[in-house]
């Protein structure tokens, strides 16, 4: 089985088609990244994929389980089965950081408060923010409060976490403890990542597998090991992409 | 597994051996909904067989061969515990957790740091607090008179250079706080002019002076009334709205742009709504004195008190001055809930909490100092005569 698999993917608002067609699966454990240009639709694929929006054709298989008609109980079940962190990091800013991660405990879990508390603890101290669990959002930097948002994300112990440009807006160091915590989730915890990015140093430096998306054509122009395509893609937008080429109207 | 099913049997099982040694089997899935209904009777009953003082030596033998699935939640659970263990300084040995799981419960060394110790909470004398709040309440003051400073400053600079006021923010800041107003304003005034018509006039009858009431209701209205209802109607709807506004541009840092650009923040954002202010309350005043004696004419009538009596008793009782005093007072009335609104958005914090607790404070601000304004202007009225 699949962690998840996107079959004639058609995404849009209203009338207007962002992308269409799309076909791609992504395995357990994998780190696979979505990646384009500005404005080519990442972000929103990634709402369709985890059931935010809904799309305006084909289907989207979460371990087996279809997402695009799946209403009330049915949804909020596979909802529970993975995590998401959005670009933001939209913690809830009344909330300490530590309250922030048990909140989806508290609604779905029967544990005892002190069990979430060292639940919480756990994943707090797994992206290296325990000394700060009674800190507010506002008291943290953007880069720390992305982290706090993934330990949000894990609170439930998904096998999926969808990310929405973790390392956006962050400096290369942070980027780099970033992907760092990103890796050894993944590894240690098997946890499969989908990941929407455009930072080249971080994907290369993450991702297991990527694709590519481009918003005139409205398709995937590219699939696999983001080296390789880096190195070999002989398709001129994915060669200047990889490469960071300027593109012509800017020569 | 996932939310609300459970297990058929329990992936965790404790025994009591005997008072040394114990025994926990864990089998199956460990995940965070499996748990739900071990992890507390497990601890309770390791807790209990601690606290037995037949023996000096005890030990925990975890059995965790037949596992088949560990996430956090299951490691959490086995952290919890081992450190039961470590603070009663038992045994722990767990020999047979597979390889895989090993990192994981690695990661967390060492577990003491996951149960911080609680925080001793001091709690402060009634002369500390007392002392605090009114520290608190003497800043809050003094900022208020510097900022109402700032805004005389640049309402003066405004008035000097009326092409660098933003009369589009002016135009906004006017329809939203006074066109926008007028059904809600009308309802009450006319609620008000019924409702306090009628119960008068309900004790003024025993007396045969029923006349009166209509007069007595409409310089009650023009006086104190109707500033007082129009200047509360604004602080709940503009003050807040001008709090949350403002509140929202600080959190987003639009108001460091203009800082930063030059720009004086309270020329650019505070002045046009405190001009709008300015102009809207009074004329929503005379509006709601308007629409609440309307009422009050329309209830006496109900009475039997023909309209030309409570046209001539009003044009008695009720003097020029007595509308021109309503006026001046909701004049202030309007500039101080508008620029109350604007600094209270000004002090906004970090988050959307903050904007919350600034749109809250402005409303109770603005209150405060209505009725604050109020008695001034009541004593200043009755030393001057106006």
């Amino acid at each position: 089985m699949l962690a998840l698999d996107a079959k004639n993917l058609t995404i849009g608002y209203g009338t207007r088609v962002l992308l269409q067609n799309l076909n791609f699966s992504v395995n357990f454990g994998e780190i696979f990244i979505i990646l384009g240009g500005s404005g080519c639709g990442k972000s929103s694929l990634l709402k369709n994929l985890f059931g935010l929006y809904r799309p305006m054709g084909g289907d989207v298989l979460i371990e087996g389980q279809d997402i695009t008609h799946a209403y009330g109980a049915e949804l909020q079940h596979i909802m529970t089965s993975f995590g998401v962190m959005y670009q933001e990091g939209a913690l809830f800013g009344s909330m300490n950081l530590l309250n922030n991660v048990k909140l989806f405990m508290e609604e779905y879990t029967s544990l005892e408060d002190a069990q979430m508390d060292l639940l919480a603890r756990c994943k707090l101290d797994l992206v290296g923010l325990l000394p700060f669990e009674t800190y507010m959002p506002s008291e943290i930097s953007g880069g720390m409060q992305k982290r706090a948002a993934i330990a949000r994300a894990m609170a439930l112990d998904p096998k999926i976490l969808f990310l929405d440009e973790p390392s956006a807006g962050l400096d290369p160091i942070t980027s780099a403890d970033l992907d760092r915590t990103i890796l050894d989730l993944s590894r240690n915890l098997g946890i499969t990542f989908v990941i929407v990015s455009h930072e080249l140093a971080s994907i290369y430096s993450i991702a297991d597998r990527v694709i590519m998306l481009d918003g005139v054509t409205k398709s995937i122009i590219a699939e696999g090991d983001p080296k390789l395509l880096r190195d070999q893609s002989t398709d001129p937008r994915v060669h200047q992409f990889f490469n960071r080429i300027m593109s012509k109207e800017a020569v | 597994m996932n939310a609300g099913q459970t297990p058929q049997t329990p992936p965790a099982v404790l025994t009591i051996v005997d008072p040394s040694r114990a025994t926990l089997v864990l089998r199956g899935t460990l995940n965070i909904y499996a748990l739900g209904a071990v992890w507390s009777p497990i601890r309770a009953a390791q807790n209990a067989w601690l606290a037995n003082s037949a023996s000096t030596h005890k030990i925990l033998e975890v059995d965790a061969a037949q596992i088949e699935s560990l996430d956090g939640a299951g490691i959490g659970f086995l952290i919890d515990v081992q450190e039961a263990q470590l603070v009663a300084k038992a045994g722990f040995v767990m020999p047979n957790l597979a390889a895989r799981y090993q990192p994981l419960l690695k990661q967390f060394e060492p577990i003491t740091s996951l149960f911080p110790q609680p925080q001793v909470v001091h709690v402060q004398s009634f002369i500390v607090t007392t002392g605090k709040a009114a520290y608190s309440l003497w800043q809050d003051t003094v900022q208020l008179i510097t900022f109402a400073g700032h805004v005389l400053a640049d309402l003066v600079w405004s008035l000097r250079h009326p092409r660098q006021v933003r009369w589009g923010d002016f135009i906004n800041a006017a329809v939203q706080a006074g066109l926008a107003a007028l059904p809600i304003v009308g309802l009450v005034a006319f609620l008000i002019g019924v409702i306090l018509s009628f119960q008068s006039a309900i004790g003024m009858q025993k007396f045969g002076a029923v006349t009166f009431v209509g007069p007595l209701v409409a310089l009650g209205v023009f006086r104190e009334l109707g500033p007082l209802i129009t200047a509360i109607l604004l602080a709940g709807r503009s003050s807040a709205a001008f709090a949350a506004e403002i509140g929202t541009m600080t959190v987003n840092s639009e108001v460091d742009a203009l800082v930063s650009g030059g720009l004086s923040p309270v020329r650019f954002l505070v002045i046009p709504r405190v001009l709008a202010g300015i102009l809207v309350a009074p004329i929503l005043t005379l509006y709601a004195d308007i629409v609440a004696i309307f009422a009050s004419a329309v209830t006496m009538t109900a009475y039997g008190v023909p309209f030309i009596n409570f046209y001539n008793g009003t044009l008695t009782m009720v003097a020029t001055e007595d509308i021109l005093s309503g006026l001046l007072k909701s004049l202030l009335f309007g500039t101080v809930v508008s620029s109350v609104g604007c600094l209270r958005g000004m002090q906004t914090g970090n988050g959307a909490a903050a904007v919350g607790i600034s749109a809250t404070s402005a409303v109770v601000s603005s209150i405060v100092l209505i009725v604050l304004v109020d008695g001034v202007f009541a004593y200043i009225s009755y030393r001057t005569g106006f």
